[in-house]
């Protein structure tokens, strides 16, 4: 029976040792900001982690580590400790002209997108703002509504 | 025990000859292929790249020629896309890094809005993704006709055009094309996906043993 065993784990080894089985590591690390989520706070990461794979994640990257000097990147990023107040308006309206990410300058349209909702915005921010060594706390409605309806 | 032994043999001789098997096998030769009667022996003429003349980032002519003894990898995009193009370019910098020293290797990326990517623009564009000569990667921009023309079933054989209603006003394939020395198409990858970009760095491995085989 152990046999057995051997050689059936010996199969599945050899059958999985031609597949490619290189998956690109996992770089999403939550920040520690998490832990002090409560559940409204969670579910917005939540949501705010599926409407970034579908939304953002094609420029930015699946870790956030953007493309070269070409898209910034939201990883361990000054910018968004930086400008938090602006960032409603940038995820919604998009975002022309130079702006300086961890001392690289960077100067490629972001496109607008005005279907987000405020909650969205709100949920987009609080997964980004708490990944990849993001520590800037999670995003209300409210807050969103505010900063939208300011002017420039 | 003897039995055993020899199912054991059998399992690592099938698991290494299926390992094997991807490795020797040619790559397909795709597209329309015509059969031609000449002098009474039957000809084979395979689809391929027809002649093209485009400006890559460094002002410099890219043609067939340019790329003559080498096997590529081709992709349309435009500077200014918001969807998929940077996932592609992404993806096609995993490419670089693994051929870029191989003298039998090259890329070329058709910009589809060549009244946006100018020449300068692609300098500025290639630079920042970190592709500092144009010796191994050209970024080509050149009249819309032909760049279009290429992108059809008389060339690469994949979805390029304008849209004014996609995001970003273009239409184009995420594809990556492989094509041989001889200009033929061996292969399409999803440029988006890095599983589908792993088999093309395999492919573009195969290919060149096919080469050093001949």
């Amino acid at each position: 029976m152990k046999k057995q065993l051997f050689l059936f784990s010996l199969i599945v080894g050899l059958a999985t040792s031609c597949s490619d089985s290189k998956k690109a590591a996992d770089n999403e690390t939550p920040s520690s900001t998490l832990s002090g989520f409560d559940q409204k706070e969670t579910q917005y990461y939540s949501n705010g982690r599926r409407l970034y794979k579908t939304i953002c994640q094609n420029c930015h990257m699946e870790n956030g580590e953007g493309l070269g000097r070409l898209i910034p990147p939201l990883a361990k990023s000054d910018f968004l400790k930086n400008n938090r107040a602006d960032l409603p308006r940038i995820v919604k309206f998009g975002l022309h002209g130079p702006i300086s990410v961890n001392g690289v300058e960077f100067n490629q349209p972001m496109p607008a997108n005005p279907k987000l909702t405020d909650i969205e915005v709100a949920e987009i921010l609080t997964y980004v703002g708490n990944t990849w060594g993001n520590e800037v706390g999670s995003f209300t409605t409210e807050e969103v509504i505010s900063s939208l309806s300011e002017k420039e | 025990m003897k039995k055993q032994l020899a199912v054991i043999i059998l399992v690592f001789a099938f698991g290494f000859s299926a390992c094997n098997s991807q490795q020797k096998s040619k790559l397909p030769i795709l597209g329309r292929t015509d059969y031609i009667e000449a002098n009474g022996t039957i000809d084979t003429v395979y689809h391929t790249i027809p002649d093209y003349s485009f400006v890559d980032q460094d002002s410099v002519e890219v043609t067939p020629k340019t790329f003559e003894n080498k096997v590529y990898v081709a992709d349309f995009f435009f500077g200014t896309c918001p969807t998929i193009c940077p996932i592609m370019k992404q993806q096609m910098l995993r490419i670089y890094g693994r051929f870029q020293s191989n003298p039998e290797f090259g890329i070329i990326s058709h910009t589809i809005d060549p009244d946006h990517d100018t020449v300068a623009y692609l300098k500025d564009y290639s630079e920042r993704l970190g592709i500092m000569d144009n010796k191994v990667w050209h970024f080509v921009t050149g009249n819309k006709s032909e760049i279009y023309e290429l992108g059809t079933a008389a060339g690469y054989m994949v979805q390029v055009g304008e849209d004014e209603t996609a995001e970003g006003g273009y239409i184009h394939s995420g594809a990556f094309i492989l094509i041989d020395k001889e200009r033929r198409v061996r292969g399409f990858y999803d440029g988006t996906v890095a599983s589908s970009v792993d088999i093309l760095m395999n492919d573009i491995d195969r290919l060149l043993k096919e080469y050093e085989d001949e």
